[in-house]
């Protein structure tokens, strides 16, 4: 099947098999290998990107279901070289120990504000419940999230 | 680099303030960026070309005979390069957990057997050009088995006609060691409270799968790529299977994505470094989430009876403590971590009269192995539940019951083993109550009411080591130099698991040397290459490794001025190092960079600034921590939802106060999942892993993760860099005792069979 579809603002055109999953397209046939495989069967959020806007976790979707959307991968969040703010928000709070979750994290927390620019606590805690983190126990998640969603707020009211 | 103010802003900063220039303040982790822009390369994220991939058939019986293995269809398959068996791969058995050459370990795995021993273990493996392919003829192995009977529970493993898994069967370890007279004591003893404590079979859940690579070379040399936590462990299972000598089999420590333990033993190193010899090409194998779960390592089950005697005053006066340690289908380090369990409970109170008894088994469940804590998070459980019994029993306040028995500084190990140094656990628990407010929420909660929503308030303390001082060997070697530029680069076989090892010991050396720490590269071990390491196992790192940064980064310093000296002409006393700028005390005009400086001395005294230093352990204090947590429970559902939990820690000193906080936020998730959810469940009809996928398997995630408060007491007095103890592993001990001590205050039980899920809550309601 071809798959015609934008992949951080750029377009692609692939020949790819149905049934395969867009995490593996992003991985093995574009080399965008920040989105994580961690389950497999959409429980842990390791491999969460954006697509159309929203937080999809690319393990559970299949390459025709991207057909003609907009993906936004973690290596797309710095695009022109320059840290995007939840990206920095996470280095300066902590957020990060074995980064494994990280790229999916940020995913998941860039959609929320994408939606909700200036969510409470619970609606950080509840749009990062299913990526799933052994190191850090959220603390300083949910804080980089907080963090991030201020300085949208700050730099929006400018 | 400077340090971002906000860093850690909203968290509680107790950090003392100090002149350390770069100890003690919150660097950043020094991959970071990488991690948070998804440049860095986990092991799964490596190609290589030519690349085989492995998919390996799993034992679908708990204990069974192979009869018969077809592979005829798998290797029919284009694109499958070999099928690998019992009968095609070493009879070599091995220990996955040995990590010193001579270490004496039950040998009793196979990278393939004619018997598995347990749903999970290994029956095949197809090697092929995709995983794909690999995946399609693992499901065309045809394999006979001849059913043999199996046993789960490890209690029946200690009956009289239990079955063998093993020749020998079980216990295959025993010990008993303690002090004092304990039988006499406990006949005068004015209260006994005896329990029996369950812990069970977890998965550590690293983020990250098993994966390695290996590739091997026209010179024989073997190279595997693998996120290890033990280089040289990894080096002798693998040339003990291969049978090559160590210098050609060289390991390369990959970036960590989580271990826990789970990556500390060699699981599938070997496995793929076999495939790679026998196939001249490099292969990669990548665990699923179930193969990890089911064929990897597990935290031990251990089953605990105690029994505490006490005076009417609430003073322990003997305490008896029996272990069951149930490690699975294979030994692994069945009886180290029996031995490290009854290490810790001499070391927290001050009991002289005390026994501990332990016997390990095998079972047809999947193998247990190191995992954070070492045993610690289990005997602490068994022994904190029991003691908050005894204080009810007594009618004391738990708190009020701990002070009386507590540990004080440099008290002695009474079992014989190293000096507790300065063990501030006292400190621990009277600072954090009253941050906490233990009385009043104590008080408050105590059940509350008989509606619904119960709220519980409870504590627990534990130990844990700092290296394997007083136990077996431990040193580390290092070398550091500087460069021509100025800046440095340390040599090690240090592993950063992401608990931010590199970091922490580029902040050792900054300080000593003044140098920005962005100026060091500290590159993780490599076998080849890298001076002998323990590892980064035993809660050593900080506390071994970062002595050993310290200790040669004031070599390169003694060196470095003594050239300097004679450059500058002055006396090396006289050398004044600040912030990258060398000069004499007394020609404060004539200023230098250290790259200047190096420059100099290469070209006038024909001399290199290195330094290769080896620190021998020599001391082994005990890290100490407390928790105070509320929990609620939903006496309708059973569920508990933890409210708000302090973390004291007693850690000597945070090189880095940002990582100590991280490594506690994580280790409070850890203990809260095995305090009320994780377990692998193993189906006692079939041996079956229930818990097998993050579906069935519940993590503690973002909206249950409570408000996680931390205090940290440093107050140094040890031998590690500034003062540093461990935190990695104590982090979780205190948190699954403290959480079963709340809810069995909020429901007035005593539930000790853990984890606390919604049925053993209504069961015990009923009751
Ligand atoms: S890999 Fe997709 S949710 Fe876990
Ligand atoms: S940082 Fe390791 S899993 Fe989140």
């Amino acid at each position: 099947m071809e798959l015609e579809f934008k992949v951080n603002d750029k377009a692609y055109s692939l020949e790819v098999d149905p049934e395969s999953r867009l995490l593996d397209v992003l991985r093995e046939e574009l080399g965008l290998t920040g989105a994580k495989e961690g389950c497999g069967e959409g429980e842990c959020g390791a491999c969460t990107v954006i697509m159309d806007d929203l937080a999809v976790n690319s393990c559970l979707v299949l390459a025709s279901q991207a057909r003609g959307k907009e993906i936004l991968t973690v290596e797309g969040l710095a695009a022109n070289g320059e840290l995007d703010r939840m990206q920095q928000a996470f280095i300066d709070n902590g957020a990060i120990q074995c980064g494994f979750c990280t790229p999916g994290m940020l995913m998941s927390a860039k959609a929320l504000l994408l939606r909700e620019p200036n969510p409470t606590e619970e609606e950080i805690r509840t749009a990062l419940a299913g990526n799933l983190c052994r190191c850090t126990g959220y603390v300083n998640i949910v804080n980089a999230v907080k963090d991030a969603a201020s300085a949208e707020e700050t730099e929006g009211s400018v | 680099m400077t340090e971002d103010k906000r860093m850690y802003g909203h968290a509680d900063d107790l950090a003392q303030p100090n002149e350390l220039k770069y100890v003690g303040h919150n660097v950043p982790l020094h991959d970071a960026v990488a991690k948070a822009t998804g440049k860095i390369q986990y092991t799964g994220d490596m190609e290589f070309p030519g690349m085989l991939y492995v998919k390996i058939l799993f034992s679908p019986l708990a204990h069974a005979r192979i009869k018969k293995i077809d592979a005829s269809a798998a290797l029919a398959l284009p694109g499958v390069v070999a099928v690998f068996t019992h009968a095609n791969t070493p009879e070599t058995l091995y220990n996955s957990q040995v990590w010193f050459a001579g270490q004496e370990a039950r040998a009793d795995e196979r990278l393939f057997c004619d018997t598995v021993r347990f749903v999970g273990d290994r029956v095949a493996a197809v090697v092929a050009t995709d995983k794909k392919t690999a995946a399609k003829a693992v499901s065309l192995i045809k394999v006979e088995y001849e059913v043999l009977p199996a046993l789960f529970d490890p209690e029946e493993a200690l009956t009289e006609n239990a079955i063998e898994i093993h020749p020998g069967g079980s216990p295959f370890f025993e010990k008993e060691f303690g002090c004092g007279i304990t039988s006499e004591t406990f006949n005068k003893a004015e209260l006994i409270v005896e329990d029996r404590v369950e812990t069970p079979k977890i998965h550590h859940a690293a983020m990250e799968t098993h994966v390695c690579i290996a590739i091997p070379d026209y010179s024989g040399k073997i190279t595997i790529y693998t996120p290890c936590q033990i280089l040289y462990s990894v080096r002798l299972v693998v040339a003990k299977v291969l049978r090559l000598p160590y210098n050609k089999v060289r390991i390369l420590k990959t970036p960590m994505g989580g271990s826990f333990g789970g990556k500390q033993e060699v699981t599938i190193e070997p496995l793929a470094a076999f495939f790679a010899q026998a196939t001249g090409k490099p292969v990669k194998i990548e665990y699923n989430r179930q193969e990890s779960i089911i064929s990897t390592r597990t935290r031990t089950r251990t089953i605990g009876y105690v029994r505490t005697a006490v005076d009417k005053n609430g003073k322990i006066l003997a305490r008896e403590v029996k272990a069951i340690v149930d490690t699975g289908a294979y030994t692994s380090n069945g009886s180290v971590v029996s031995m490290a369990m009854g290490k810790k409970i001499f070391r927290l109170y001050r009991i002289e009269n005390q026994v501990f008894r332990v016997q390990a088994v095998h079972t047809n469940t999947p193998v247990a192995g190191a995992a954070r804590g070492y045993g610690s998070p289990q005997i602490h459980a068994i022994t904190e539940i029991n003691l908050d019994h005894v204080a009810n029993r007594l009618g004391l306040d738990p708190v009020e019951f701990r002070l009386r028995n507590l540990v004080h500084p440099y008290d002695q190990d009474l079992s014989g083993g190293p000096s507790l140094g300065n063990a501030r656990i006292i400190d621990c628990v009277e600072e954090g109550a009253k941050l906490f407010r233990w009385q009043e929420r104590r008080a408050q909660a105590n059940g509350n009411g008989s509606g619904r929503f119960r709220r519980g308030v409870g504590m627990a303390c534990a130990t844990h080591s700092n290296g394997y001082f007083g136990a077996f060997q431990d040193f580390t070697t290092m070398t550091l130099r500087m460069l021509e530029d100025g800046s440095m680069i340390l040599n090690s076989g240090i592993h950063e698991l992401g608990c931010g090892t590199v970091t922490t010991m580029k902040q050792i050396i900054a300080e000593v040397i003044d140098i920005n720490p962005d100026r060091i590269e500290a590159p993780e071990g490599d076998t080849e290459t890298s001076p002998y390491d323990v590892g980064s196992q035993s809660s050593r790192v900080t506390h071994i490794c970062g002595a050993g940064a310290l200790k040669t980064a004031h070599k390169v310093k003694e060196i470095f001025q003594r050239e300097a000296a004679k450059i500058l002409g002055c006396e090396p006393e006289d050398v004044v190092m600040h912030a990258e700028i060398v000069w004499a005390k007394s020609k404060p005009e004539e200023k230098m960079t250290y790259g200047e400086m190096a420059r100099a001395i290469q070209r006038k005294n024909r001399m290199e600034i290195i330094a290769t230093e080896t620190y021998q352990a020599a001391d082994n204090p005990g890290s100490y921590g407390a928790n105070f947590v509320e929990v609620e429970v939903d006496t309708l559902t059973g569920l508990v939802r933890v409210i708000d939990l302090l973390a004291v820690h007693d850690v000597g000193k945070a090189i880095n106060p940002g990582f100590v906080k991280g490594q506690i936020y994580g280790g409070v998730q850890m203990g809260i999942g095995l305090a009320l959810s994780e377990d692998l469940r193993i189906d006692p009809k079939n041996g079956k892993v229930k818990g097998d996928s993050f579906a069935r398997y519940h993590l503690i995630n973002a909206p249950d993760m409570p408000l996680v408060n931390v205090l940290l007491i440093e107050k140094g007095g040890d031998l590690g860099p500034f003062g540093a103890k461990s935190i990695g592993e104590i982090a979780t001990c205190p948190t699954a005792p403290a959480v079963v001590n709340a809810v069995n205050q909020a429901l007035g039980t005593n539930l000790t069979t853990l984890p606390l899920t919604p049925e053993r809550i209504l069961a015990a309601l009923r009751e």
